[in-house]
């Protein structure tokens, strides 16, 4: 089976800062880490490879540094991972984004499924994942909680959704994005770090993927932020409780059932 | 333990590398040359399990990459309850294999990338969550006459809770006790150490600088601008607790290791 896993490097925090002019983060300066969503998309496929055997290989398409994400994802358990870097992909929106990771998935051939996290953290828009699915003309499952079965021509998986869970039966080749509930990430371990250290990635530009650079970078994003502003705050009160240690833990735990926290 | 503390071996505290280290093969270079100089010193090396809920990678497979001398007297490994039941039992079974037998079982602090086992991994029937407790009787259990297990010991704790605490840690197996950082005469260390005359402890001496770290370990403010020279509150300790051992949180190998052979007398 041969799994492709497609990752993302995020900024760090949540105080990300947007350029006034085109409205997109601007990440000079800033830490990155591997979108948090994903690492759950990277252990799914690694467990997958670990149970049912083949290749596990993460993509990733950002600026050069991306590239430690992708060591990330190798130090975890990946085979190999495929950085797509080019100053041409620069501005392209999720369309564009999924296009040119659709078309990688291409070149690497005989792809079996594609695993996605739900969502990245800096755009939230959960839209990579299904516009790689309608690129491909493949078969996809979102918020997807369980991979129940597999095959090598279908795979059931269990996706969650407001009111429950379906259970989803595709043939494969398939696209799923995966909520945090699907597994609990590995921590990388010292050897797979300092192997992950030693690999070689490759970089493919738009020629590399036979990107159609009318599809690719702002020329091929669709999406126009016209206006950015921050969410209104939240309304938050304080309450003191009032009395001995006992009472206070019973008032408590009374009012957080009130409020179904627990 | 006891022979530690009648021949005057410190516990000297090495932080492994990070997770997130941009330079980790200097993290395990600085780490190895620690461990080392402990070792050359004739001291005990205690390695801490992801301290503060801060991702860092494990003791044991850090002495197992680098391949590092384990001397059993002079190794302790700390074990936390943030661990998948593999990775708990792939320590535990290094540990036995490098002939490391010192460790201090503490509940831990997680953090969201770090799980936490369940009671079903370690038998435990009679629990919501696994504490050092259940990881006590888990290892006790799993590993009969293995290891030498310890526990710590919050003085800032409400002390009849933490006393309490105490008794079901010592009834589950643990056969010795640290303490949280003291920099000064604690009365309920004092109640420990009357409650449990034959059980050795080993009290923490914070060797940093830095207040605002250890406010955060002892969990009250301590102002800024204390005077405190933790050579100093090192030989008040030993004078307070000569029956202790003791153990140097955040040591500094460069200024302070040299100074402290001359402070146990």
């Amino acid at each position: 089976m041969k799994i492709v896993v497609c990752i993302k490097q995020v900024p760090a925090t949540n105080d990300a800062k947007i350029d006034p002019e085109t409205k997109r983060i601007i990440r000079e300066g800033m830490k990155a880490i591997l979108n948090p969503f994903d690492t759950y998309a990277v252990e799914e496929g690694v467990q997958l490879r670990d149970k049912f055997g083949g290749e596990v290989i993460a993509l990733s398409m950002g600026p050069p540094k991306a590239e430690a994400s992708l060591r990330e994802a190798i130090s975890v358990g990946v085979d190999r991972a495929i950085l797509l870097s080019d100053r041409a992909f620069g501005g392209s929106d999720t369309w564009a984004t999924s296009y040119v990771l659709a078309k990688a998935i291409e070149k690497i051939g005989d792809v079996d499924l594609v695993i996605c996290g739900k969502q990245a953290i800096d755009g939230d828009t959960a839209q990579v994942g299904p516009g790689i699915a309608a690129h491909l003309d493949w078969l996809q499952a979102t918020y997807v909680m369980a991979v129940e079965e597999i095959s090598s021509s279908s795979i059931r998986v269990k996706r969650m959704h407001e009111d429950g869970y379906d259970i989803c039966e595709m043939s494969l080749p398939a696209v799923i994005t995966v909520v945090k509930d699907i597994n609990i990430p590995r921590v990388p371990s010292l050897k797979g770090r300092l192997a992950s250290n030693k690999c070689e990635i490759p970089v493919w530009k738009p020629d590399d993927i036979n990107a159609d650079t009318s599809k690719i970078g702002l020329n091929g994003s669709p999406t126009r932020v016209v206006k950015i502003q921050p969410p209104p705050p939240r309304h938050t009160s304080t309450k003191k409780i009032e009395g001995s240690s006992i009472e206070c833990a019973q008032t408590l735990l009374r009012e957080l059932k009130l409020r179904s926290i627990v | 333990m006891i022979h530690h503390i009648r021949n005057k071996i410190y516990h000297v505290e090495v932080l492994p590398p990070k997770q997130d280290s941009e330079k980790l093969e200097k993290d395990l270079e600085i780490f190895s040359n620690k461990y080392l100089r402990v070792m050359d010193s004739g001291y005990c090396a205690c390695v801490t399990d992801n301290a503060m809920g801060l991702l860092s990678f494990q003791g044991t497979e850090i002495i197992e990459e680098l391949d590092l001398p384990v001397i059993p007297e002079q190794v302790m490994i700390h074990l936390n309850t943030f661990h998948t039941k593999d990775d708990l039992d792939n320590i535990l079974n290094l540990c036995k294999t490098k002939g490391i037998m010192y460790l201090l079982i503490i509940t831990g602090d997680g953090s969201e990338r770090l799980p936490k086992l369940h009671p079903s991994d370690v038998g435990a029937t009679d629990v919501e969550s696994v504490t050092s407790v259940e990881l006590l009787k888990y290892i006790n259990r799993e590993y009969p006459d293995t290891f030498v297990l310890g526990v710590a010991f919050n003085p800032y704790e409400p002390e009849e809770h933490e006393l309490e605490k105490m008794e079901r840690k010592i009834k589950a197996g643990a056969t010795f006790i640290i303490t949280q950082p003291l920099i000064e005469r604690n009365e309920i260390v004092d109640r420990l150490l009357e409650k449990y005359p034959g059980i050795p402890v080993i009290v923490e001496a914070w060797m940093s600088r830095k207040l605002h770290l250890l406010s955060e370990a002892v969990g009250y403010e301590i102002p800024e601008n204390t005077e405190f020279d933790p050579i100093s509150t090192l030989k008040m300790l030993h004078k307070l607790y000569p029956g202790c051992g003791v153990y140097l949180s955040l040591l500094g190998f460069k200024t302070q290791y040299d100074l402290i052979k001359d402070t146990w007398v």
